[in-house]
């Protein structure tokens, strides 16, 4: 029993501990070493002493002081500074541990993780790892990378933070656009690593939740940004959805073809109202848009609700207007094929690089389902090889498999 | 923390080689820049083109003499500045405003200091 609580108060309050422990000495691996420490020691002192009430804090206290012991041993084995000063106690440290309160240092750290100085992989690699708590295992699992370059990564990451000094601190306003981008940005690619798997049992679709809590976060911190408002409301309406993505056979159910009654509605709510926020914030950016098309297809209530293709292609359309890119133009297609026809469509996409878009699944399966509606049907099946070929979560090869198979001729 | 700016060009579209009125353009905001930066520059300099470059190489212990650059690159080293700067949010700050003649690179890199 102790153990599944250990297992809870690190998922739950381990990136808090984290941050709170990395903002006070600023050193990722030793904030590490103690927080490691301090699940161990939790792991020996709970089952016999029982659950501390506030085990967050419990963590935190311990780590904090095995922090303080692994500087005295280095300074130690060095035997030429003398012992590094404590820290002097943060203003929010407690007075007494009954109202023990660890300040939420995860924005910080977040903007550590997310600086533009470390390479796209590393950001996500280590604000996963970090800020979320995740093991280099399940990261390297969702990005479908080798343990071993996954953990070369984060440390060599971790190794530039160090070495670059790169601060850890919430940048000043002028820096603002760039940095908060990177932070979205980082954000939005390591929740499709969630999101991937559709079937999202157990520990995946904690990490989903891990991510929705930070979207939480950084928008109680930064609640004037349109764009984070934007981001926070989108990554709920997806996965808001989850419960309706598998079909029965456990294949991959479209969104189209979802049952809207099994679609979170207190999610949605949720959602519903991080986008009004970043829609009163004024012109829309490409994130807020975004979470539109999501919002469009969540007002489906149940599935005698008409699509809302025509909702979704005008937002598609405003959409490439602020960021035009093959992605954006593949999404179009799929809404233009319904409300025009899949003939038109498929002009569109074919007007696309393809050798650009050849190793991203999502070309493969919007030209699969046109060519096959055109009637192409041996296109169709070029297409949906050329799809099966890379790699896809079972759910959705499951389900293309079937549509492959039901192809005529 | 200490790092230095290493500045990246293509020296022959920048119209830096000798004699070019280009030149003493960029040397003059060279130096209202390192007036502005004040105390925070310990030191750096421009550097002649690669016209005058020579290499010294080490191979499996026997030291050869070359003409010219190190490397032959699209875009070569022109110059660096050895500035202090809280961390590297502020060296990014001080690097985006290094002057430069049209296209180009700062590449920040940390000095390696005994801890």
């Amino acid at each position: 029993m102790s153990r599944t609580a250990l297992e809870s108060a690190v998922r739950t309050a381990g990136g808090r501990v984290l941050a709170a422990l990395a903002a006070r000495y600023r050193d990722l691996d030793l904030a590490e070493e103690a927080f490691a420490e301090a699940c161990l020691r939790a792991a020996r002192a709970w089952p016999e002493r029982g659950h501390p009430q506030d085990a967050a804090a419990w963590l935190y206290r311990v780590a904090d002081r095995v922090a303080i012991d692994i500087l005295r041993a280095r300074a130690a084995r060095r035997r030429i500074k003398p012992d590094p000063p404590e820290p002097a106690p943060a203003a929010e440290d407690p007075v007494n541990e009954e109202d023990f309160l660890i300040p939420d240092e995860r924005l910080r750290l977040v903007f550590v993780c997310c600086h533009p100085a470390l390479s796209k992989e590393a950001r996500v690699a280590l604000t996963l790892r970090l800020v979320c708590g995740l093991e280099t295992e399940e990261i390297a699992r969702a990005f479908i990378v080798p343990v071993a370059t996954m953990a070369q990564r984060i440390v060599r990451a971790k190794n530039k933070i160090a070495d670059a000094h790169i601060p850890f601190e919430i940048p000043g306003p002028d820096a603002w656009p760039e940095r908060l981008d990177s932070v979205l940005s980082t954000l939005e690619v390591a929740y499709a690593g969630a999101h991937a798997d559709a079937a999202g049992a157990g520990r995946t679709a904690g990490f989903a939740a891990e991510i929705l809590e930070l979207t939480r976060v950084l928008v109680d911190l930064l609640p004037k940004e349109e764009e984070a408002l934007a981001l926070a409301a989108m990554v709920r309406y997806a996965e808001a959805r989850r419960p309706a993505r598998l079909d029965d056979t456990g294949a991959m159910a479209p969104l189209s073809e979802q049952d809207p009654t099994q679609w979170n509605r207190a999610l949605i709510h949720e959602a519903d109202s991080y986008l009004q926020r970043a829609a009163e914030l004024g012109p829309s950016g490409p994130r807020t848009l975004q979470a539109a098309i999501h919002s469009a297809w969540c007002g489906r209530r149940t599935r005698l609700d008409p699509p809302p293709w025509r909702t979704v292609l005008g937002l598609y359309d405003a959409l490439l207007r602020l960021r035009d890119d093959p992605v954006v133009r593949l999404n179009r297609a799929v809404a233009l094929a319904e409300v025009a026809s899949p003939e038109a469509a498929l002009r569109e996409v074919d007007a696309l690089d393809g050798d650009q878009l050849a190793v991203f699944p999502p070309y493969h399966a919007v030209r699969a389902d046109l060519l096959a509606r055109s009637g192409r049907a041996a296109d169709a099946r070029a297409a949906f090889d050329a799809l099966l070929a890379l790699p896809t979560p079972p759910a959705e090869r499951l389900w293309l498999e079937r549509r492959r198979a039901s192809l005529a001729g | 923390m200490q790092y230095a700016l290493l500045i990246y060009q293509d020296e022959v579209a920048a119209g830096l080689e000798p004699g070019n009125p280009a030149l003493s353009a960029i040397v003059a905001r060279h130096m209202a820049f390192s007036s502005e930066l004040g105390a925070k520059r310990l030191g750096g300099s421009g550097l002649k083109t690669t016209a005058s470059a020579t290499t010294v190489r080490t191979k499996d212990g026997a030291r050869s003499v070359h003409d010219g650059p190190f490397a032959e690159t699209r875009e070569q080293l022109g110059g660096f500045y050895l500035i202090e700067a809280a961390d590297l949010d502020e060296a990014i700050e001080i690097a985006g405003k290094v002057p430069l003649a049209g296209d180009g690179a700062i590449e920040i890199r940390p000095l390696l200091r005994p801890t």
